[in-house]
């Protein structure tokens, strides 16, 4: 399905979207479809100097960088509750599991590297077994994405990593600039249903339109970016770099703030905590947080032995995961080239040089 | 795999043996499923145990696949949840989730020596697999247990280790002298040297603090050992034993789900990040 929408016509698509009685969501239980009838559309906010993905209130402005923060919330949240817990000792306790409610999110706005992130997090929770949190959170998610007709930031290399500005990886829907309207294209069912929804806001794209597209397409590939010089070699290369001095050089000004990887779409640690609010009886929720490599206390066991102790270590388990290891489970990079690290650290860490260095180094 | 991967199922503390007090005690605990739940495991599996308010910890399943009715854990006191455990009374009931990660591969060991070798906690991951030998003795052909700890006083599961002489050669050692000693004094690695078991037609399966595993491999090196056929287990820190929480790598593999498992011949092809 491909469509035109004026760039006026957005409110009004994203309206008939909150209005909308959505019959089929992908994954979504017949039950829990009953109780939704909504989409809670998302798109870049600007509150506090962050650009981040909100819902409420005002129209939808996509003419923006990309954001700040990357959508894997909607799917992954930084903090959730599995389960709330009431116990008097000796007795059995009462477990009251806490399944995420069956919000449909529609995110507009979300960019081709991001897209791509969504890709790399579908790897992770359903390896091995279904993570139930994300997988009921996910099934409920749709990207609106919009193409990148120039790269959103000095720091973009998606094209290096194996993506593209114009990508409809991980994406429901793609949209694509092109000037004072958007060409909008379904990707999946769901996009389908997203766009059906918007029914009479849509018009059929001209003979016109499709060659402005492919034209677009084809310019926003050959804009300049910054580049992993060989993201082929980069896992041999890494490999050969495990003990390299080279890492703690390039780490020695990391502050530890772990940034660059809660800002990533595709980082994924966590960990796993009770929070108290009852001492007798015992009260409380477990609960998943946002957890992060660049902590020394990660990996730290009790006895104090660390697996990971030096700031090079660290810096090399971000890289090397991101390059070597999830290509090595997966057969792709971890990183989609947005940018963001590189952007945020306070210090300059720069994952491109990085990689680029300890290849060059490795010979 | 249950409908929610979190979510623990109940079990009841049945039973409580302090093996070591002081200040790395070690008690055991025999914890049987509430409603009748519980799983099957391997030798070598591991499960997530919770105290609801404490948290979770991973701890080695140290009671043998063949006995159904409970399951063993034995837990050294060190930080928040461990530290909880041992506040314990029988009859309380926590969590549970498992089993996880990969097994020893007892069978392909059916017709061979056994040499296990143990330092301090570890010899709770291995216990499943000396007892399940020693269980169905006639399938294996010698089988040797070296055990060693700081002092007499640190040694676990004594009585148990006595009980299995006659089946198998107990090679006990502590690490410095004591009056009425009466076996070797010395580590781990040094006795196994000493002892010198042959390498025809055995595995050797280790576990313990990581010099000491470190160690142990030199020396049975030293033996004649191959890498295939010395066996050893991985503990790196763990949240989730799913694969997911990214905590306990190493290279490419999550110990949780593909350890902790690994012949040496496996583990040194991976980084040394344990
Ligand atoms: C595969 C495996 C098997 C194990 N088997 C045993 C066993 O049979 N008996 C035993 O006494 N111990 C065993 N351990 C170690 C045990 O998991 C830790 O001692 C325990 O988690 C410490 O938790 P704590 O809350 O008491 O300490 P804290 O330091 O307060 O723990 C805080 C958190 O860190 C984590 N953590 C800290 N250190 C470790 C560590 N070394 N390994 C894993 N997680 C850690 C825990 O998940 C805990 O939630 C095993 C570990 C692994 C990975
Ligand atoms: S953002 Fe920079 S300083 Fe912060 S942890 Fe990452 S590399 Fe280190
Ligand atoms: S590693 Fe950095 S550039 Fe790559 S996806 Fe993550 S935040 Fe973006
Ligand atoms: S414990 Fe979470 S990935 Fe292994």
């Amino acid at each position: 399905m491909e469509k035109i929408l004026g760039k006026t016509k957005i409110d009004d698509w994203v309206a008939a979207l909150s209005d909308h009685p959505q019959e089929v969501g992908r994954g979504c239980k017949a039950a829990e479809a009953a109780t939704t009838t909504h989409w809670q559309v998302s798109a870049p906010v600007l509150e506090d100097g962050i650009w981040s993905y909100q819902s409420g209130s005002g129209s939808v402005q996509l003419e923006h960088s990309n954001t700040t923060q990357p959508p894997k919330g909607f799917s992954f949240p930084q903090r959730e509750v599995f389960f709330s817990f009431e116990q008097i000792k000796g007795e059995p306790p009462k477990l009251t599991q806490k399944l995420p409610q069956a919000t449909r999110h529609a995110v507009f706005g979300v960019r081709p590297c991001d897209g791509c992130g969504a890709v790399r997090m579908d790897k992770v929770f359903s390896d091995h077994v279904a993570d139930t949190y994300y997988t009921a959170r996910r099934s409920n998610v749709a990207y609106v994405g919009l193409a990148c007709n120039q790269p959103q930031g000095i720091n973009c290399f998606c094209l290096s990593v194996g993506g593209s500005p114009v990508s409809s990886d991980g994406m429901d829907v793609l949209m694509t600039d092109l000037g004072d309207r958007y060409f909008v294209a379904a990707v999946t069912d769901t996009g389908k249903a997203l766009m059906a929804a918007g029914n009479s806001v849509f018009s059929e794209p001209t003979a016109a339109d499709r060659k402005q597209l492919q034209q677009t397409h084809a310019e926003a590939i050959a804009q300049p970016q910054r580049a992993i010089n060989n993201l082929d070699a980069a896992p041999a290369k890494l490999k050969a770099s495990f003990d390299s001095p080279l890492w703690e050089e390039l780490a020695r000004a990391c502050i530890g703030c772990g940034v660059c990887t809660f800002l990533c779409p595709t980082c994924h640690c966590f960990d796993i905590n009770d929070e108290n609010t009852s001492a007798t009886p015992i009260k409380g929720n477990r609960v998943r947080t946002w957890d992060n490599c660049q902590f020394p206390d990660f990996t730290m066991h009790t006895s104090g032995h660390n697996p990971r102790e030096s700031l090079g270590s660290r810096l090399r388990q971000r890289v090397s995961h991101k390059f070597q290891y999830f290509h090595e489970n997966f057969g792709m990079p971890q990183c989609t080239g947005c940018g963001r690290c590189i952007t945020e650290c306070s210090v300059g860490i720069d994952i491109v040089n990085v990689v680029n260095k300890v290849a060059e180094h490795a010979g | 795999m249950p409908d929610n991967i979190y979510l623990p199922e109940l079990a009841r503390i049945a039973h409580i043996k302090e093996e070591i007090s002081g200040e790395r005690a070690i008690k055991t605990y025999r914890v049987e499923p509430v409603n009748g739940g519980g799983f099957e495991h391997n030798c070598g599996q591991c499960a997530m145990l919770s105290i609801f308010g404490r948290g979770e910890m991973m701890i080695s399943i140290a009671s043998s696949p063949l006995i159904t009715e409970y399951k063993q854990f034995s837990v050294m006191r060190v930080g928040r949840v461990s530290a909880a455990f041992h506040e314990l009374d029988v009859g309380d009931v926590i969590g549970i989730r498992g089993p996880y990660g990969n097994s020893f591969p007892v069978d392909d060991w059916r017709g061979k020596n056994l040499v296990f070798i143990g330092g301090g906690v570890g010899l709770a991951p291995i216990w499943p697999v000396i007892t399940t030998a020693v269980a169905q003795r006639a399938d294996f052909k010698n089988i040797s247990v070296f055990y060693g700890a700081r002092s007499p006083r640190d040694l676990m599961y004594k009585a148990e280790l006595e009980r299995l002489r006659g089946d198998a050669d107990i090679q006990l050692s502590v690490d410095k002298a004591e009056e009425g000693w009466k076996e070797f004094c010395g580590f781990v690695p040094a006795n196994v040297l000493d002892k010198k078991p042959s390498p025809n037609n055995t595995i050797a399966i280790t576990c313990g603090p990581p010099i000491m595993i470190k160690f142990v491999i030199q020396n049975l090196q030293q033996l004649g050992f191959a890498d295939e056929q010395i066996y050893t287990t991985i503990e790196n820190k763990m949240k989730c034993g799913l694969g997911k929480c990214g905590r306990c790598n190493v290279g490419k593999d999550y110990v949780c789900t593909k350890g902790p498992v690994y012949s040496w011949a496996q583990l040194k092809q991976l980084p040394e990040e344990y």
